[in-house]
């Protein structure tokens, strides 16, 4: 019995302990967090200026790690969120602060999804060739290392981008074909839509449906039918069918409402909502929306239209 | 002095764009919200409103006739977020919204059009 008591003892002291730990980094990160932000917007000060400028190192002397970690985080931010900045500037400040071999250490000391996140911010950096070389095999960890890998070495090598995504083992996901699609956005990754959804390659072609998409090509209206009449139905043929909704392009062709026909009834709804999005008419649709789908079809587009941004006056 | 206020409750992009604006004759403030941007506007006649996302045109309330005194055309409002569907740019511009830009941007093209903005008035 006391034995079981001790035990008990043991296991109530060590949890205590664990949960003391723990409060008191998350007390100490929040009493840093100040700090750290004012230093990030300091330093993203000094990254803007100097991209402006054409010249600039960020100050304060980025020399501790956290501190150097901090920076690179802000130039990848920077990096997001805009195109065509002077990569020579940033390349300067990383090569000044050696920011690559920080991330690359960081990235063969950690693991998972901390691995994933370093390899994403050495993705964003304007890093030379070397850094993807080196986080080459990373390609064989789970599947966000893998993903990131695949993106740290398409921007550092955009010639070879379309060999890379064909040959990437695992079928892209949304998010990961928008993270791409992001590159193109900043102008990083230089790929034609054309040769991507004429490709037999599973993750060619989605990608170039979501560039389609993306960026409203009209002309490859025929590209997609071809894919809508001629391939089995599967997800790309149900992707091909969502490209063109977001086209606008009329939907009562023959074979695209023979495939629409043969969808079964949570696709086709699924369907039917991306349809109302984009701001198709019921009328329009007589030949795809029989009479049981109708009054869906409608309440669809009434509850869309007031998710339009508008004044008050207009309700 | 011409004045400018950017609305984002995101911290970096709103300095990101603060920052990329230094130098313009202009001086730059920051609201957290469109709660916020609407009391700073009752006090203040901006130049220009950055509004770096879309959620307070959704609300259902007309911001632009809010922070816009009636029958003026002054403060110009420009919308920059990463949302790029037609339909949200045409009734935005229908709002009244002056400019929609979409992220990623180019500093130096934001830059020159918000400079091109103050230099009208």
């Amino acid at each position: 019995m006391e034995r079981i008591f001790q035990t008990y003892a043991l296991c109530a002291t060590a949890v205590a302990a664990v949960l003391a730990c723990t409060t008191l980094r998350l007390r100490l990160a929040r009493r840093r967090a100040p700090w750290h932000e004012a230093l990030r917007l300091r330093y993203l000060r000094c990254v803007v200026h100097a991209l402006l400028e054409g010249y600039g190192l960020p100050q304060p002397a980025a020399k501790r790690t956290q501190v150097r970690l901090l920076l690179a985080e802000t130039i990848a931010g920077v990096t997001a969120a805009t195109y065509g900045p002077d990569t020579g500037v940033l390349r300067r400040i990383v090569a000044a602060y050696a920011l690559d071999e920080l991330l690359l250490r960081r990235i063969r000391r950690s693991r998972g999804y901390r691995r994933a996140y370093y390899l994403s911010l050495l993705a964003m950096l304007p890093a030379d060739g070397s850094a993807a070389r080196r986080a080459e095999h990373y390609g064989r960890g789970n599947r966000s290392v893998r993903f990131y890998a695949l993106l740290l070495r398409l921007t550092n090598d955009p010639s070879r981008s379309i060999r890379l995504i064909a040959d990437y083992p695992t079928p892209l996901t949304l998010f990961e074909i928008g993270e791409i699609v992001a590159l193109l956005r900043r102008g990083a990754l230089p790929v034609a839509y054309g040769p991507l959804v004429a490709s037999h390659n599973r993750n060619l072609r989605a990608l170039g449906l979501a560039i389609v998409r993306r960026f409203g090509i009209e002309e490859a209206e025929q590209a997609l039918l071809r894919i809508v009449d001629r391939e089995p139905a599967d997800e790309l043929t149900r992707e091909a069918l969502f490209t063109l909704c977001t086209l606008r392009r009329p939907l009562t062709r023959r074979a695209v409402t023979r495939r629409i026909a043969a969808m079964d009834r949570t696709e086709r709804r699924t369907l039917l909502r991306r349809m109302a999005f984009e701001g198709y008419a019921a009328g329009a649709l007589r030949r795809v929306i029989d009479a049981e789908e109708r009054p869906y079809y409608e309440a669809l587009v009434a509850s869309y239209k007031r998710y339009l941004p508008c004044s008050v006056r207009d309700f | 002095m011409h004045r400018v206020l950017i609305v984002s409750d995101e911290r970096f992009l709103q300095r990101l764009v603060g920052f990329a604006l230094t130098g313009l004759d202009a001086e730059v403030h920051y609201a957290e919200g469109a709660d916020e941007a609407e009391r700073r506007c009752r006090r203040t006649l901006f130049d220009l409103i950055l509004v770096l996302e879309v959620a307070p045109f959704l609300s259902g309330r007309n911001l632009i006739g809010r922070v816009r005194p009636a029958g003026l055309r002054r403060p110009a409002v420009y919308v920059l977020t990463w949302q790029q569907a037609e339909q949200t740019v045409l009734s935005l511009l229908e709002c009244g919204v002056d400019q929609y830009l979409t992220f990623p941007v180019s500093l130096a093209r934001l830059r020159s059009k918000v400079a091109e903005e103050l230099g009208r008035t």
